[in-house]
């Protein structure tokens, strides 16, 4: 640790280079490592040196065995992958290495030393540091009282705030991020929170860093910058343990990978020695498919839903399009583009201020939620914790909250048992793995919480559905079945939109595609006829200089 | 009560889950939380039993059912609000506002008394709907909106009887708060009544029809289910269809309708309209629905619990006054018991 510093404390003499991205919301002082011949080197690097090792760790829940016998381990200065389905264990480990949970069974050695770690705080202390998915920073503080949160320099019984600001400003100049330490964190984008959270475990002199999933709402512009960020951690001498759902993103900064199971370790090998594909099967424990299932159906010519020049100020402006029975329609552009705005306005979450609505050919006017569900259109969150259960609820309480009349008599009294059977019908058409459809949905996994948000919309027989990055944060296997049930729904004659950030998915799916610019439809494309690269035009505003 | 109690309980072994160990330790902790409360409430008697001898009896306990009623109509009410993520602290207020205009409608204006109280609930009824409005259109955060309320109702109950208590209502005026039901008296030979049975009080009946009433809603109407669904997630209740803002107001105009349904009951009791009266009775409430395992995070609760926390309540002051422990004694002893209870609730959750 002490070379780390000093390390750093070189590097920071150099004159910062600025390098600007494209279109990232942060800005790199730091030159590329491979083009200075003035940075030291680090003999670190391929360090063999076993940082942290775990044994056969065992961990049970109540009617759940989440991890049997694993065992882990992590160089310094390498990036190990943990790679499993949802439910597979990742998080339970994570959250083992990271103090939260203890073991039922096993060891961990941090340093050659056994530790049993009673808290979060236990393995902070010892430099095992971890970056939640969900980010754990208060927003009303400024950058730089987050980063010393309870470990506030202080002057007598004041707080030092000059230090503070320097140490902070220390902090994030050593990552090469340009933040101004007294921004308050409300006023950050997700991928500067992800730096001020990094930021935070290298001021705890983190020696091991934990990432669940940091890319997951990143643009491309702000992963490239992350993995700048991740290459110097480990020039530096910091383990890092990775998990993520891309597996594309992996191979450029993934030295090893484990794959769990079902709780059970499967494989541990370098990355280079395995192929995207070997992962897979081994994560699903079957031989890789298609990774989108073949379309069943044609859309009919029958226009369901139209809009016309839908605007909301602020948010977009004049959006025209329609939807066919049958129809699978995309939703592309990049992150704030307007596309979730123009889909939560038509589900009457949010109030337009012009345009028309017409479903069927009829024209509707939309002012509530409840008018759109009344309509039969169905909206289903991106934010699934947030906005579409009701996570301290049962299963069968969320599949029936939007259609509580299909379940009750006229006086608004519930019939249990119809509850009951319905639930279970879409339990077991959806294959929601839980123990019991009463189980609170809370302690379910996101694949699992995204077919019960699915389920609810189907039992109220919604004939358009909206989705919203549906498969966020849901694995392989999951996520086929998505696609699947999306392509079936559009076979019954439903129409589907779908609004995602993954072009692959977009291609692999969707009969058209609506390509969305700073608010603007910019073009309606068959996806037949398309590619990655020209949706990537509109979606980044060129159309214009495009013929 | 127990009838009550297993509502759930018997909802959740109606399903036909697939594992069944899990169905099980699900019930288990449910069964545990029960008792827990229920648990508790029994050793009170008994060690209360064994202290006095007046404890156990049928008087005695009636008298208790009687003192419960009280915080037991007002917690029913303040757990419909705890549930939705609100609270409602103007029920103290709203109680004596609403006894004071049904005994000044009958004092004053001379309506029958039925009628006069029938107008104090209906007070109670409209600072409610005062307080649901501020809520949910007026977007304040319920504490202050009823915190509000607490003081203009207080204010107007004094203004309107010049902070004097209204006596000489007659004695149909105390039947509500004094009659009961199955009451058995033989006069002896020397003319002086014999009570052999005191009767169930009319207030007893009507706590325990309200709170199978409000139970029945929570647990088995769409209107309950929504209820719950505002208090675990407002915006995905929303997004699902869910009147959040009337529904929202629902619980409050409930509140505050039971709250003036107690400030006719506590008058009648009392033959005396005082509008210093129920004063901290909100918080009585507020504690019965905690002890009951109410959330005031939302989205968790029920009236049997709530109705348990109310007996447990009425159970320490009449025990402890038997015992003849000072009534600050007891105020720390209560105090104590909030605080415990709520702990152990919490370790069930950590679990």
């Amino acid at each position: 640790m002490r070379g780390f510093l000093a390390n750093l404390a070189d590097r920071l003499d150099l004159p910062p280079r600025e390098r600007r991205h494209a279109q990232g919301a942060l800005r790199s002082k730091r030159g590329h490592g491979a083009s200075n011949p003035d940075r030291p080197t680090f003999d670190t690097k391929t360090s063999d040196e076993i940082i942290l090792r775990l044994e056969a760790i065992t961990k049970e829940f109540p009617g759940v065995r989440a991890l049997s016998q694993v065992p882990f381990d992590l160089k310094r200065g390498e990036v190990h992958a943990v790679c499993g389905e949802n439910g597979a264990g990742k998080s339970t480990l994570m959250k083992i290495i990271s103090g939260v949970y203890q073991p039922d069974a096993g060891t961990i050695s941090f340093k050659g030393r056994e530790h049993h770690f009673g808290s979060s705080l236990d393995a902070e202390t010892v430099g095992i540091a971890m970056i939640h998915q969900e980010l754990n920073l208060v927003p009303h503080l400024t950058v730089a009282e987050n980063i010393y949160l309870a470990r506030e320099p202080t002057h007598g019984i004041f707080i030092d705030k000059a230090k503070l600001r320097a140490d902070a400003r220390h902090c994030l100049e050593r990552l090469g991020v340009d933040i101004d330490p007294d921004t308050p964190v409300r006023a950050l984008s997700v991928a500067q929170c992800q730096m001020v959270e990094i930021a935070k475990a290298l001021s705890l002199e983190a020696e091991v860093l934990i990432m669940d999933e940091p890319t997951s709402s990143l643009t491309e512009a702000e992963t490239t910058l992350l993995f700048d960020v991740i290459r110097d951690l480990k020039q530096s001498g910091v383990g890092i343990v990775y998990i993520s759902h891309r597996l594309d993103e992996m191979a450029e900064i993934v030295d090893r990978v484990t794959i769990l199971r079902d709780g059970r370790h499967v494989s541990t090998d370098a990355f280079s020695a395995v192929t995207v594909d070997d992962i897979v099967s081994r994560m699903v424990g079957r031989p890789l498919e298609d990774k989108f299932p073949e379309r069943t159906s044609t859309p009919t010519d029958d226009v369901l839903l139209a809009v016309e020049g839908l605007t909301r100020r602020g948010a977009f402006h004049d959006i025209s399009f329609s939807l066919r029975r049958g129809e699978i329609l995309g939703f592309a552009g990049l992150m704030g583009a307007g596309r979730t705005e123009v889909a939560r306005a038509i589900f009457g979450a949010d109030p337009l201020d012009a345009g028309q609505i017409a479903l069927h050919g009829k024209p509707l006017e939309i002012r509530s939620p409840r008018d759109a569900i009344a309509a039969g259109i169905a909206y289903l969150s991106e934010d699934r914790k947030g906005q579409g259960l009701a996570v301290k609820m049962s299963v069968a309480q969320n599949l029936t909250l939007a259609n509580m009349a299909g379940v009750a008599d006229r006086f608004g009294v519930i019939d249990f048992q119809r509850e009951t059977g319905t639930t279970q019908r879409y339990v077991d058409l959806l294959n929601i793995r839980t123990p019991s459809i009463h189980q609170v949905v809370r302690l379910l996994s996101g694949g699992n919480q995204q077919k019960i948000v699915i389920g609810k919309w189907l039992f109220r027989d919604s004939r358009i559905l909206f989705f919203d990055e549906p498969t966020r944060g849901i694995d392989v296997g999951a996520k086929f079945a998505i696609y699947k049930m999306m392509d079936e729904l559009a076979a019954q004659g439903i129409g589907v939109v779908l609004i995602s950030s993954e072009l692959p998915e977009i291609l692999g799916v969707t009969d058209r595609v609506a390509v969305f610019h700073e608010g603007k439809l910019t073009a309606t494309l068959n996806t037949r006829d398309t590619n990655q690269e020209e949706i990537m035009h509109y979606a980044s505003g060129y159309a214009g200089t495009r013929s | 009560m127990t009838s009550l109690t297993s509502e759930t309980q018997k909802n959740q072994m109606t399903a036909g889950g697939k594992n069944e160990r899990f169905q099980l330790s699900d019930r288990q902790k449910d069964l545990l939380q029960k008792f827990a409360a229920l648990g508790s409430l029994i050793a009170l008697t008994l060690i209360f039993s064994l202290t006095s001898n007046a404890f156990f009896t049928v008087n005695n306990g009636m008298t208790i059912a009687l003192q419960v009623t009280s915080i037991g109509i007002l917690g029913i009410g303040a757990t419909c609000v705890i549930i939705t993520g609100g609270i409602d602290l103007s029920v103290g207020s709203v109680l004596a506002l609403a006894g004071v205009v049904a005994a000044l409608a009958v004092k004053e204006l001379n309506m029958p008394v039925p009628v006069a109280m029938l107008a104090g609930i209906l007070i109670g009824s409209l600072c409610g709907l005062i307080n649901g409005l501020c809520v949910t259109h007026l977007k304040l955060p319920p504490f202050i909106a009823t915190l509000g309320m607490m003081m203009v109702a207080r204010g107007v109950a004094l203004q309107i009887t010049g902070a004097r208590a209204v006596s000489g209502l007659g004695e149909s005026f105390g039947e509500l708060g004094n009659g009961a039901f199955l009451r058995i008296v033989n006069i002896d030979q020397n003319g002086f009544p014999d009570v052999v049975f005191p009767g169930i009080p009319y207030p007893v009946i009507l706590m325990v029809v309200i709170a199978v009433a409000v139970a029945l809603m929570l647990n088995r109407t769409v209107l309950g289910r929504h209820i719950y669904s505002i208090g675990s997630n407002a915006e995905a209740a929303r997004l699902s269809g869910v009147h959040v803002a009337r529904v929202t107001l629902f619980t409050y105009v409930l509140s505050g309708t039971l709250a003036g349904l107690t400030g006719c009951v506590l008058m009648s009791r009392l033959v005396t309209a005082q509008p210093n009266e129920g004063v901290m009775y909100e918080l009585d409430a507020i504690a019965s629905a905690v002890i009951g395992g109410t959330s005031l995070m939302g989205g968790v609760g029920t009236i049997s619990g709530t109705a348990i926390g109310a007996f447990v309540i009425g159970i320490l002051r009449n025990g402890l006054n038997m015992n003849g422990v000072s009534a600050f004694t007891q105020q720390i002893i209560i105090g104590l018991v909030i605080l415990g209870t709520v702990w152990i609730d919490q370790l069930r959750n950590r679990r």
